[in-house]
């Protein structure tokens, strides 16, 4: 075509985009709520509802205003208020208000659809996933359908894709994705000697069985699950949570289906014989924030939790930006200030209340202690209900359901000590509210003595009632710390106050506490029959016994349900109406027979109807291999969250991971690691960097710097000192003195001992006010909240890590080391050795040359200098001089990023 | 035709991607100097407003500033208003009285139960300088420069514990996970300088401040806006020492070696990133440099350490002020100074306002007069805002902790009065806004926030505290919340 004919040819298609709008149809979607969401939502949506009226919902928009006309009328756009409004020429009515009219295309637009129709529709992200059609596109290239997305969308862009990496660098990268470093094995040598298909499928198969597999996607998981062994806060004391961390890599390395790892992490306890693993795995909403500080308010901080709760499932597990609703419907997307509540209802019922010990608890017995357990089961099976079995055996595991001290008010002489326990002075008075006594005849506590003697009473109803229960002065002996400790209580049938009564005239000073109380559990009593004593005996021993234990969920008995009330603008001083436990009217649909609690909600995320759960993990695991989601905001799929790149991919995929996959990650993954997209060189043409600088549609590999984690595991692994011991407590390698000060806590950073601290970076102790320094540098996250998704940066800090932090010194001497080994002790010949174990790739002339120059100067360097002033304990210049090229090496490009 | 489309697309583009900006001018420039190619390109990302390239590029603030750097000096724990600034001869007559039940109707506080006693100021008061303002003798220095402060005497919180209140204090809310001040502005304003971080923190008092780290964090913005920890022990900066037996020179050598082949690696791979990571490399380097000088303090004459009283080795507020100026100088644009141990409970001593709270005084007294004169004398003062204040004040009654009374004299923690100075960076001089009642309960005109002075400190500094914002979880967040206004009367 000739340039004249080209532009009229240009002109005409230009023109008829125009003229055309008319005649196409509108999508609400992708057309019309783009403009309501810029323009309009923001004073009629869910934060306001000016003039009455709101774009939010279906029902409200196509309703009437204050003004009694209505908003929109379908198919009659000059009979709808909203377009009237848009158009008028009276500035006082016209909308926006005081702001830009819109544009002449928006107006249309808005006119068109009206006229249409005005078929209003959900957000994609809303709708159900439904089997998506693969499109028609068939190559060489193509591995698998999912290419044929890709290829259909680069080829739209007009994007050429990439061939395969070479094979260096494609088994780096997919050990880096799947295990987290990068690894060495038959089946990769294999693969680098011949490049097959079978070969590739080989050495993927090998490194998603490798139990390190689990490693690296649990350390994904920790941001979601704000996973830290400390409690956060001011004092931010520790906590023992890790064996929640060993849950999550044993789930991933067991490849536990999708569906029942949520359901484990959101009602494990609620499942029909729900065991130590199911109770473990909802440490998931247990690794909230516990606030330590004196003055404190408990009930405002675990108010606080039940909102991080609600906030995390949404965000993590649904892709939904959910804390906004907290104190006003969405401004954007079809959720109602009520339904945030609703939700909160599901979390508002168990057990923890804040306290100091992060109560309530699994107690973790040992196989001897686990014996006796089932042996008191079987006998309390012959002797008592099933329900009254239950209870016995449930509080051995948890102590619970127990009444936490820091619950009582009505102090006179008494105090909450701390604002945790319940203190007590001479002639001291604190009441416990709401107790329900029917049937009870026990009283178990865990209490304190300070000083002896005195004369400690249950009253009912007030400070003068009716005394049920007591301990005489002989009874109240000093004790060391902490003691569990039973009396009987009188029969008395329903609900009362208590008034806890203490009188000591041992204590002089009348400011000096006698007595405390951690907590009181009411209970039926230990069955009384002949043969019962050993038993009652081996029951106390076990609740007495001391054990680890582990924050876990527990929900509320009835006599201790909380009610929930929408508060008012997001504050918990301001209750507004009682709601009941309920899910978004517009997402998903309750299962049917599903009770109405956590675990109901669990099936109601988990059943295939949920439009955002499967999308959710299928993006999530897109952006730990790609380096961006299908959705980049992670956080949000909303319709404020960005466009997907390629929707109809997430969908397949997502259709695929439910119903092919029966939500298995690892087929999952191997699907997606299997493509050619994945596996294609990502050196860039000048023409995709011009086109897609981002690299957001892959016609090329995926270029990423790598994780925090990656960086620190990769270099253990590749220097040769990686310790593969895995679970445990928490571990402290090398720190840098003075990192740790936090007020009011002793804690302190106690370095690992030997071959400890070359342990993967996901054990390493994680303090939430003071994270490890290297890994937040490196974009690692303080895990006060969940985090969606790790922004990464490109900081100088960064690269004093890398070159001065004395743990990558000690790695670059291992790597000299372990290079020399295979050089024989060659220097000049390790060098070539160290790179290729860094980089996987075998080094070329230039970059030789430019490492052998660097070695030379260095050599120089340090033979006029003293062997003392030799880095990291060198004896000879030689060894000095190479410890710093493998410190080059280190700190190169190609090992930090993975290519 | 399509040229002309193409061309038009390729400048957007270029206008767009510090991507495609740093590509063209490599090409331009070949090898040299790649540090110096930052500069003031537009940003883009696949976050919103940050180049992840280069994210502490200079920014243009929304208006001309009056400030060019802040030291923000936060006394952790809350000092005592009554003992310090806020002067009420009616409380001293109330002494040892029971408090009015008037003051505990409805009113929560963190220790005191039951009734308290009132407790007269420990300090004895005097008007100074030209404007007769009132301090106490527990601030001797601060006397000869009182008319350069301006002083808020009605800032109210609505936090009564320390980390939620200075968390609120400092990132706006009382919850975890906001971005700190200091990160609001390098995020907002980037940084002047090359060689040093734009946002440095520098605790002292044996303590972090009760929140931890997370009150100079980054929140939700990128890591590279969180407050970088300067310190007086170890490293100044964690890392920035070379490892044993490596000179200078010998750095050089290898940050060259490690640039030539990532060069290489650029030249294989197109990734704009490897460039960036390059002066990223050469900037390290640099920082390495400038940071031991700048935190060395020992270089200073003798009468500026006499001015300061300053101890060179030591960890102390004092070292940690003339830092602060070092720093300002330097063209660093946020200094967070915490000095921990302000929580004059009277539990022990140490906590007693008529024994440690004087000890605080001494120590902060004569190094922040010191500032102010220092900065004064370099002609500084007008760019460099200084503020002074706590997380919230402290209680006209005695603390009875758990309802009986505590060993030495002490004051709970109060929410409704203390507080706070500025000056310099473009504040009024000798202006006092805001008062409380008779006793310095509660304040009754002129009451001010948190949000009203980060929108005042954001303002001297050129921006719209409104417009300051990042999009999160589909909200635009700001510093402010949704709150905020401008003291404009403390304003020059």
């Amino acid at each position: 075509m000739k340039k004249t004919q080209k532009f009229i040819f240009f002109l005409i298609i230009l023109s008829s985009f125009f003229w055309s709008c008319n005649q196409k149809k509108i999508d609400y979607n992708t057309q019309v709520k783009p403009i309501f969401n810029k323009n309009c939502i923001s004073c009629h949506g869910g934060v306001k509802k000016q003039g009455g009226y709101s774009l939010l919902f279906e029902e409200e928009a196509f309703g009437k205003g204050k003004s009694g006309k209505t908003g929109i009328v379908p198919g009659n756009a000059e009979a709808s208020e909203l377009y009237q409004r848009i158009i008028t020429e009276d500035s006082d009515d016209r909308m926006p208000h005081e702001k830009a009219p819109l544009t002449n295309e928006e107006i249309s637009t808005i006119k068109d659809w009206i006229n249409q129709g005005a078929k209003w529709d959900l957000h994609w992200a809303y709708k159900p996933v439904a089997k998506v059609s693969v499109p028609e596109e068939n190559n060489d290239w193509i591995k698998n359908d999912i290419d044929r997305f890709i290829l259909k969308n680069a080829s739209e862009k007009g994007l050429k894709v990439s061939g395969q990496a070479i094979s260096e660098d494609l088994a780096r990268r997919s050990a880096l994705d799947i295990i987290g470093f990068p690894t060495d094995n038959v089946f990769k040598q294999e693969f680098l000697k011949n490049s097959r298909d079978q070969n590739y499928e080989k050495y993927i198969d090998e490194l998603l069985k490798s139990n390190t597999y689990g490693e690296k996607w649990a350390g994904m998981w920790l941001d979601l699950a704000r996973y830290a062994d400390t409690k956060g806060y001011e004092r931010d004391g520790g906590r023992n949570i890790w064996r929640y961390r060993d849950w999550l890599i044993k789930a991933f390395n067991k490849d536990m289906p999708y569906d029942q790892f949520l359901t484990q992490q959101l009602a494990g306890d609620l499942l029909p014989n729900a065991g130590e693993d199911q109770f473990i795995a909802t440490a998931f909403h247990r690794n909230t924030m516990t606030n330590d500080e004196g003055g404190t308010d408990n009930e405002e901080f675990r108010t606080a939790a039940v909102i991080d709760r609600v906030n995390t499932t949404w965000q993590t597990l649904m892709s939904t930006s959910f804390s906004c609703v907290q104190c006003h419907s969405h401004p954007y997307d079809p959720i109602s200030h009520s339904e945030y509540y609703k939700f909160f209802a599901f979390f508002n019922n168990t057990r923890d209340e804040d306290t100091y010990d992060d109560y309530p608890l699994w107690r973790h017995y040992n196989d001897a202690q686990k014996t006796d357990i089932q042996h008191l089961g079987k006998w309390l099976k012959t002797k008592v209900s099933e329900s009254q079995k239950n209870e016995i055996i449930g509080f051995i595991k948890t102590l619970q359901p127990a009444h936490n001290s820091l619950k009582c008010d009505k102090f006179i002489n008494a105090e909450l000590n701390d604002t945790k326990w319940l203190a007590m002075r001479n002639n001291a008075i604190a009441r416990l509210k709401n107790v329900n006594l029917t049937g009870k005849k026990s009283l178990i506590m865990q209490l304190g003595v300070f000083v002896g003697g005195g004369d400690w009473r249950v009253n009912i109803d007030n400070p003068k009632g009716k005394t049920i229960a007591s301990i005489s002065s002989e009874e109240l002996k000093t004790t060391p710390g902490w003691a569990i400790k039973e009396i009987k209580i009188s029969p008395v049938n329903g609900i009362h106050d208590l008034y806890f009564t203490y009188k000591n005239s041992g204590l002089k000073d009348p400011n000096q506490t006698g007595i405390q109380f951690d907590w009181f559990y009411f209970n039926d009593g230990f069955p009384a029959t002949t043969d019962s004593k050993t038993y009652k005996n081996k029951y106390f021993q076990l609740i007495k016994a001391k054990v680890e234990t582990t924050p876990v969920m527990v929900e509320n008995i009835p006599d201790l349900r909380r009610k929930t009330n929408v508060f008012v603008k997001g504050n918990w001083l301001y209750p507004a109406e009682e709601v009941n436990p309920g899910t978004p009217k517009y997402i998903g649909k309750w299962p049917k027979n599903a009770p109405n609690n956590r675990l109901g909600l669990a099936m109601w995320m988990t059943s295939k109807d949920h439009p955002l759960v499967a999308r959710t993990m299928v993006n999530r695991v897109w952006e730990q291999l790609f380096g961006f989601g299908l959705v980049e905001t992670m956080e949000d799929m909303g319709s404020q969250g960005a466009t997907p790149f390629n929707q109809p991919l997430l969908d397949y995929l997502s259709y695929k991971f439910m119903y092919d996959y029966n939500w298995s990650v690892k087929k999952l993954i191997k699907e997606i690691v299997m493509s050619a997209t994945y596996r294609q060189d990502s050196r860039a043409t000048k023409e995709q960097l011009e086109k897609d600088p981002q690299n957001k549609y892959l016609a090329r590999g995926a270029r990423v710097r790598l994780s925090a984690e990656q960086i620190r595991d990769q270099a253990l692994a590749v220097c040769g000192v990686l310790n593969r011991e895995m679970y445990g407590p928490p571990l402290m390698p090398f720190q840098p003195e003075g990192i740790w000060n936090s007020p009011w806590n002793g804690d302190y950073w106690k370095r690992s001992e030997g071959n400890q601290q070359y342990r993967r970076a996901i054990y390493t102790f994680w303090k939430r006010t003071s994270p490890y320094p290297s890994m937040i540098t490196f974009d690692a996250m303080g895990r006060e909240v969940c985090t969606s998704r790790r922004i990464r940066t490109n900081t100088p800090l960064q690269a004093l890590v890398t070159l001065n932090d004395s743990v990558y010194v000690d790695l670059a001497a291992k790597l000299s080391e372990k290079a020399l080994k295979i050089s024989s002790g060659k220097i000049i010949e390790s060098i070539p050795v160290s790179y290729q174990l860094a980089t996987g790739r075998v080094i070329n002339a230039q970059n030789l040359s430019v490492l052998k120059s660097f070695y030379a100067k260095a050599l120089s360097d340090f033979r006029r200098k003293k062997p003392a002033d030799f880095p990291h304990g060198s004896k000879t210049p030689e060894s000095a001089a190479l410890i710093l090229v493998n410190n080059v090496i280190l700190n190169l490009d190609e090992v930090i990023t993975k290519s | 035709m399509e040229k002309i489309f193409n061309e038009a697309y390729l400048r957007k583009l270029a206008a767009d991607t510090r991507r495609n900006f740093l590509k063209q001018s490599f090409l331009s420039l070949g090898s040299l100097a790649l540090g110096s190619l930052i500069s003031c390109e537009r940003k883009v990302s696949n976050s919103p407003g940050v180049d992840l390239s280069n994210p502490l590029a200079p920014q243009m603030p929304h208006f001309a500033p009056k400030a060019k750097s802040v030291i923000y000096l936060h006394m952790a724990g809350a000092p005592s208003q009554l003992e310090l600034f806020d002067y009420k001869p009616e409380l001293d007559k109330l002494d040892g009285q029971d408090c009015p039940q008037s003051f505990l109707e409805g009113k929560k506080f963190a220790f005191i139960r039951g009734v308290p006693k009132m407790l007269a100021s420990q300090a004895k008061f005097r008007q100074f300088g030209e404007t007769g303002t009132y301090l106490s003798n527990y601030l001797p220095h601060l006397t000869n420069v009182v008319d350069e402060l301006s002083f808020l005497k009605a800032v109210t919180t609505d936090q009564f514990n320390h980390a939620p209140a200075q968390l609120l204090m400092q990132t706006g809310s009382a919850r975890l996970g906001r971005p700190s001040m200091g990160s609001w502005v390098t995020y907002g304003l980037g940084s002047e300088n090359n060689n040093l971080p734009a946002f440095v923190v520098l605790t002292s008092g044996g303590n972090n401040p009760d929140a931890g780290k997370s009150i100079w964090g980054s929140g939700f913005l990128p890591s590279v806006y969180q407050g970088v920890q300067c310190r007086s022990e170890g490293d100044p900066v964690l890392f920035i020492q070379d490892p044993k037996g490596v000179s200078r020179d010998l750095r050089k050598a290898s940050i060259d070696a490690i640039n030539k082949i990532n060069l290489e690696e650029y030249k294989t791979y197109q990734d704009p990133e490897i460039l960036s990571r390059i002066s990223q490399y050469e900037l390290a380097y640099r920082m390495q440099i400038s940071v031991p000088e700048v935190m060395d303090i020992n270089s200073e004459p003798a009468y500026i350490h006499e001015l300061y009283g300053t101890e060179p080795g030591k960890t102390s507020l004092a070292n940690n002020i003339l830092l602060a100026r070092k720093l300002v100088e330097n063209g660093v644009r946020f200094v967070q100074i915490y000095d921990w141990g302000w929580d004059s409970h009277g539990t022990d001593a140490d906590l007693a306002i008529d024994i440690g709270l004087k000890t605080k005084c001494k120590n902060m007294d004569r190094p922040v007069t010191a500032l102010i004169m220092d900065l004064k004398q370099r002609g500084m003062l007008d760019d460099v805002l200084v503020v002074w204040g706590g997380e919230f004040g402290r209680t006209p009654m005695a603390e009875n902790r758990e309802g009986k009374p505590n060993a030495f004299k002490g004051r709970d923690h109060h929410s409704e009065a203390f507080t706070m100075f500025m000056a310099g960076g473009g504040v009024a001089k000798g202006v006092t806004h805001g008062e409380t009642d008779e006793i310095g309960y509660s304040s009754i005109a002129g009451k001010v926030n948190a949000h009203d002075i980060q929108a005042t400190i954001l303002h001297q500094l050129g921006m719209n505290h409104e417009n300051l914002t990042y999009e999160f979880q589909g909200r635009q967040f700001r510093l402010t919340d949704t709150e905020g206004k401008i003291i404009k009367e403390i304003l020059g």
